[in-house]
Order: C-alpha cells, then sequence, then structure tokens
C-alpha cells in the first residue's frame, strides 16, 4: 500500500494510483500553522532584537536604565494592560514559529520523527503552552491596575 | 505490464541524506543557522517570561539578572536574533505580491518598507524601554 506521504503534496491536480481524479481540497490545517509560522516570524524579527540589546546587555551593563533593573518600575509597567498584552504577543506569538522551525530543523538533520503527528502534537503543542503559561503569569504575577 | 508486476508492493525509495550534509556548502550551513536561530530567541523569551514571574517575588527579593554570563548569553542570541531579522524580512520581497494604483509594488521597495518598520518599532520599543525605566 502507497503511503499518503509518498504521493505529491498538496492535494490537488494528481491522480490516485487506481486512476480516479483526486478531489481538490483545501488544507487549512496548513493555513493555520503557516499563517502563526509567518506572525510569529514577523513579530520575532521586528521586536526581539531590541528587547535583547536593551534589556539583555544594556540594562545589565548600566549603559542605560531599563525598566525591568528596579523593581518599582517593573512592576508599575507590568500593571498596565497595554504592556501585558504587548508582552503575550512577543512571547507567545514568536513560539509558534519557533516551533515550525525547530521541527523542521530536526527534519532537516534526517530525524524523519518531526513530521510525524505525535511530534506536530508536541511542537505545536508546546506552543500552545508557553502561550498559556504566559497568560498565567501575566494576570497572576502583578495583577491589572496594582 | 503483467499482472504480477502490476500486483507488486511498490518499491520506497527513503531518503539517505547523510547527516552533515550541511556541512559540505555555506550556503547548506547559513541555512540551517537560519533555522537553528529559533533555539536561542525562545530561551531568552523563555528567560524574559521568568524576569516577569520574579517581579512577583517582592521588592526585597527582586534582582534583576546582570550576571557576566547573561550579558555573554544576550550578545550570542543578539547575533542570532539580528540573522533571523535580516533573512526573514529579505524574504518578504518574494512573499509579498500586492499592487498600489495598479501598478506592482517592486520586491526591494517591499523589503526596504520591512526594514523600515524594523528601525521604527526598535526606536519605538527602545525608547519606552528606557523611559519606562526612569
Amino acid at each position: 500500500m502507497i503511503e499518503s506521504s509518498h504521493l505529491p503534496a498538496g492535494g490537488e491536480g494528481g491522480r490516485r494510483p487506481g486512476g480516479d481524479a483526486r478531489v481538490p481540497k483545501t488544507a487549512f490545517n496548513h493555513l493555520v500553522f503557516w499563517f502563526l509560522f509567518a506572525q510569529g516570524g514577523i513579530i520575532a524579527a521586528i521586536l526581539i532584537p531590541v528587547h535583547v540589546l536593551i534589556q539583555g546587555i544594556l540594562g545589565p551593563l548600566n549603559i542605560v536604565t531599563v525598566v525591568d533593573r528596579h523593581y518599582d518600575t517593573w512592576v508599575s509597567a507590568l500593571g498596565n494592560p497595554i504592556v501585558k498584552l504587548y508582552l503575550l504577543v512577543l512571547i507567545a506569538a514568536p513560539f509558534f514559529h519557533f516551533a515550525h522551525r525547530i521541527r523542521y530543523l530536526i527534519v532537516d538533520l534526517g530525524f524523519k520523527a518531526g513530521k510525524s503527528m505525535p511530534a506536530q502534537v508536541v511542537f505545536y503543542g508546546g506552543a500552545v503552552v508557553v502561550t498559556l503559561i504566559t497568560i498565567w503569569v501575566l494576570l497572576t504575577t502583578v495583577p491589572i491596575g496594582s | 505490464m503483467s499482472t504480477s508486476e502490476a500486483n507488486a508492493t511498490p518499491r520506497e525509495y527513503p531518503w539517505r541524506m547523510p547527516a552533515n550534509w550541511w556541512t559540505r556548502s555555506r550556503h547548506y550551513f547559513w541555512y540551517i543557522v537560519r533555522e537553528f536561530t529559533a533555539v536561542p530567541l525562545a530561551l531568552w523569551l523563555l528567560w524574559l517570561l521568568v524576569e516577569i514571574k520574579r517581579a512577583g517575588d517582592g521588592p526585597a527579593r527582586y534582582s534583576p539578572h546582570g550576571s557576566a554570563p547573561f550579558v555573554i548569553f544576550s550578545v550570542v542570541v543578539l547575533l542570532f536574533s539580528l540573522y533571523h531579522s535580516f533573512t526573514f524580512l529579505s524574504l518578504a520581497g518574494s512573499i509579498l505580491h500586492f499592487k498600489l494604483l495598479d501598478r506592482p509594488v517592486s520586491a526591494s521597495v517591499i523589503v526596504m518598507s520591512q526594514f523600515a518598520a524594523w528601525a521604527v518599532a526598535s526606536g519605538v520599543i527602545g525608547f519606552f524601554l528606557v523611559w519606562l525605566g526612569r
């Protein structure tokens, strides 16, 4: 029996081994994950470098004052709902991009299991878990308006 | 084709690329580096999440990370981060196709707009990170 993975990708324009025409089908799963991959990638590209530069290098070296270097300023910022929403997007969205990239990195390095359904559940599920943890941390660490 | 040939189990041609294929060409190597950028970036964002969680420890116990190993880690992450940004934003010219006043926008203009957005966003976020820390 020929496995579906050996057939042309996309589900359109091909024929089944028996000769009958294949029914065109929209790949909604691909649509969702490619959208999340692209959005996570653009957010990671545009937002992360400046955070790493300022919060990870310039702040710790005391070259500039940074919001998370002092408890009062950090808590004050974290109590703002707009900051919470921004941090949720900043942290959670890139993980859907990372999940896709790391999964295909594993495949590219020869581990075909990266294409399996369990691997997809682990990687994309991991991104969902990070999202849920981020929401929980943002809502419980410093309540809105405190 | 005989009946026996038609019913025979299809031959499989499993992927046999050696695991170190990406070391054989500079282009392959940088492709894998681009894919790998996800790992250090993910680690740094998890650190940021921990930094947020630590704000719940109270003023007496809160002390921001500032050790030399952390700064070195951040420098390494910044290099990967910049590589991700350059490669991802440069791809926009190949991915995005749209028209403006019935004329197609050129790839170079699209790429420049992405880099301009990156510069503006970095300036605004950098300003707030410093301004909110006063």
